[in-house]
């Protein structure tokens, strides 16, 4: 089959591989007929993440047919039409069984490197580096699924791919990290990065009873998306102070919530951001944290702070101070993809959001070498990019 | 390294006999290695540099500290397992779930109900060691020491309940004087090869086939080309060439 494989900083190439076959009898094949583009196949692809290797099957956003399953798998039929979470999970564990899936005891097999950086390790990922277990990932015709019954959501009848592929990943993911934010009536939320995590964020927001989004970028063109999910918008690189601007616009009491929907590869200017691009170039450290220091210090007294933009190190001159001083609750992690599923799939049956507005751009997966350079150089006006593993490439 | 619970005492097992001195030319060695690994893990400047330089350090640590002392070790595993202590006990002392189902086998059993402790197989490094069970209370504990003196042993494991709804904790700790010297036992922990890594890996197996019914791997998946230093690597993420790619084998097959 074709695959799109990592092979260095930079570079990503599609290969001819070997077809997935059943490994474990929990196991699932299936034949992707949709594959997306993540913010953290970017980290992948800039070299950011430790223990990627050349040859790692790229991708953990996808959908598509199954078409073969292990002699332990019951819930799921050969033929049924499924979106697949990017966490991996048992669901038998003390973890799944409290709804905890991307901390899943059972399926890294890596478990041990991860438990020699972080102290324990959380669950396998797709297409997500050795650490996080080494999957092959679904930027590809084919995919292995482990534990197929516990993630692969069924799609039912009557909904496009394009309106339920984001359940794989950044609709769950938006989704937590409002939800993390605990939001009452009358509350303010504000959130850095309109890319495709942004996005789902801002809506999700208004879903769960915000009343009024701040969302914060510099591109045109993800800000009027921001813009058109409801959100009240702020250019950072049109205004001088960003903090002042949003106690400006908050009656001086600061957001309720600040969302960090950035992560390590934070775009910065002045001082403490060049010293973090040039600790990054060195290889002293693997993140930026400009957005995480700035919603520390934006966010109100007794506020919380939620972080679905991916860190994967030790992290450089965090206001801790003003963190404590504050009292700020913090919520963080993978997403827990199983526990939004279902719910989110309703949300998408009911017509309360059509995901599939976040797509600006679609490939072929032969194209996917040139998709990633455009959405990492934010081209074009991308937001959100989608594959198509069997279509003929524009290129040729 | 001192050892502070005397397993010998408690459940009825053998002291350890004692055993010669390191060589000089085994500090020696100890030493370059260590600054060999160093540099190549400070060159290295990510994560795995830092292990590696880490691992370095402790190299020439114990190369330097070494130098007079009969290679003695421990090892302290804990696991929770979200089963009965009865469930996990039964699991622990069927001997049909020691070498079939297990990737690599702590224990194993043959006919003549002889028990055998084999490391390391999996590395190309098959370490075999018979095995005299001392003491045992059903449910609760099981004791065993080393019955030859090549490689000697005792341990114990404990299965108590956990709070809560957690299920079992599992416990493993063993005693161990290493066959070999100090280089060779630090080489190995490099490599992961470590008793207290092999038996964390071989609690952690027990553990998810009891409760995800299988081991996870990714071993037969497909890969890219991998390229020269990935392939070197392929030891460290336990991925092996397609040639000898094979489905796993459970239990029941
Ligand atoms: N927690 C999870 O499980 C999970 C899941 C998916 C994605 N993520 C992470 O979420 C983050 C965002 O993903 P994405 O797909 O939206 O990526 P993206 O790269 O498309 O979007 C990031 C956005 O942040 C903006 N940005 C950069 N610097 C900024 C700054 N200083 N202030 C405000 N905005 C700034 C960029 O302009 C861009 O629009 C990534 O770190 C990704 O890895 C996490
Ligand atoms: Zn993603
Ligand atoms: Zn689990």
């Amino acid at each position: 089959m074709k695959a799109l494989c990592w092979q260095g900083t930079n570079k990503v190439e599609v290969e001819r591989v070997n077809d997935p076959v059943i490994l474990n009898p929990r196991d699932g094949i299936v034949r992707i007929t949709r594959t997306a583009i993540c913010g953290s196949d970017l980290h992948l692809y800039d070299g950011y993440i430790p223990t990627m290797e050349p040859g790692d099957v790229l991708g953990h956003e996808f959908m598509g047919e199954v078409v073969d399953t292990g002699r332990e798998v019951n819930r799921v039929k050969k033929g049924d039409r499924v979106v697949v979470p990017f966490t991996i999970a048992c669901g038998q564990c003390h973890f799944c069984k409290h709804d905890l899936w991307s901390a899943c005891d059972n399926t890294n097999p890596n478990a041990w490197m991860m438990e020699k950086m972080y102290g324990y390790s959380g669950s396998g990922l797709f297409g997500y580096s050795h650490m996080m277990g080494g999957y092959a990932g679904g930027q590809a015709q084919f995919v292995r699924v482990p534990f197929i019954d516990v993630g692969a959501l069924k799609v039912p009848d009557g909904l496009d791919d394009e309106q339920v592929l984001f359940l794989s990943d950044i609709f769950p993911t938006g989704y937590m990290a409002a939800e993390n934010c605990d939001i009452k009536p009358g509350d303010v939320v504000a959130i850095w990065g309109c890319g495709p995590v942004g996005q789902f964020t801002i809506r999700s927001a208004f879903l769960l009873g915000a009343e009024r989004v701040i969302a914060i970028d510099r591109f045109h063109e993800r800000l009027k998306m921001a813009r058109a999910g409801g959100a009240e918008i702020i250019n950072y690189d049109e205004v001088e102070d960003l903090l002042a601007e949003l106690k400006w616009m908050t009656g001086g009491r600061g957001p309720d919530a600040c969302i960090d929907a950035v992560g390590l590869e934070a775009h910065g200017t002045g001082v403490a951001a060049a010293y973090d691009y040039a600790k990054q170039r060195m290889k002293l450290s693997f993140d930026r944290p400009t957005v995480l220091r700035q919603v520390i210090q934006a966010c109100k007294k007794g506020g919380v702070v939620s972080i679905p933009g991916v860190y994967g190190g030790v992290l450089d001159k965090i206001p801790f101070g003003a963190a404590f001083g504050k009292g700020l609750t913090f919520r963080m992690g993978q997403t827990q993809m199983q526990k939004y599923t279902e719910r989110l799939l309703k949300h998408v049956q009911q017509g309360d959001i059509d995901p599939s507005f976040v797509i600006t751009h679609r490939f072929s997966l032969d194209d996917a070498p040139e998709a990633y350079r455009m959405f990492r150089d934010k081209r074009d006006q991308c937001v959100k990019v989608v594959l198509d593993p069997w279509a003929t490439p524009k290129a040729a | 390294m001192t050892i502070t619970t005397n397993l010998a005492e408690k459940h009825g097992g053998k002291p350890f006999s004692r055993r010669p001195a390191t060589s000089k030319l085994e500090t020696a060695l100890t030493l370059a290695a260590g600054a060999a690994i160093s540099v190549y893990g400070v060159l290295r400047r990510d994560w795995f540099g830092a292990a590696f330089a880490g691992g370095g350090g402790y190299l020439l640590y114990s190369g330097m500290s070494d130098l007079r002392r009969p290679y003695q070790g421990r090892a302290r595993v804990a696991f929770t397992i979200a089963k009965s202590p009865q469930e996990v006990y039964d699991f622990v002392r069927n001997p049909q779930n020691w070498g079939r189902s297990l990737r690599e086998p702590m224990f194993e059993h043959n006919d003549d109900g002889q028990v055998t402790l084999r490391l390391g197989e999996k590395h190309g490094l098959d370490f075999k060691s018979r095995v005299e069970l001392t003491d045992e209370k059903p449910g609760e504990y099981i004791a065993w020491a080393s019955e030859d003196q090549r490689f000697e042993h005792r341990g114990v494991v404990h299965f108590k309940k956990a709070p809560g709804d957690r299920g079992t904790e599992i416990s493993v700790a063993l005693e161990y004087k290493a066959p070999t010297g100090p280089i060779t036992h630090s080489l190995a922990s490099l490599a992961g090869l470590n008793p207290e890594q092999l038996l964390r890996e071989g609690l952690r197996q027990i553990k998810q086939l009891m409760e995800a019914g299988e081991i996870p791997t990714t071993v037969g998946q497909p890969v890219g080309a991998r390229g020269l230093r990935a392939t070197a690597k392929r030891v460290l993420y336990h991925e092996r060439p397609a040639a000898e790619m094979q489905p796993q084998r459970m239990a029941g097959d």
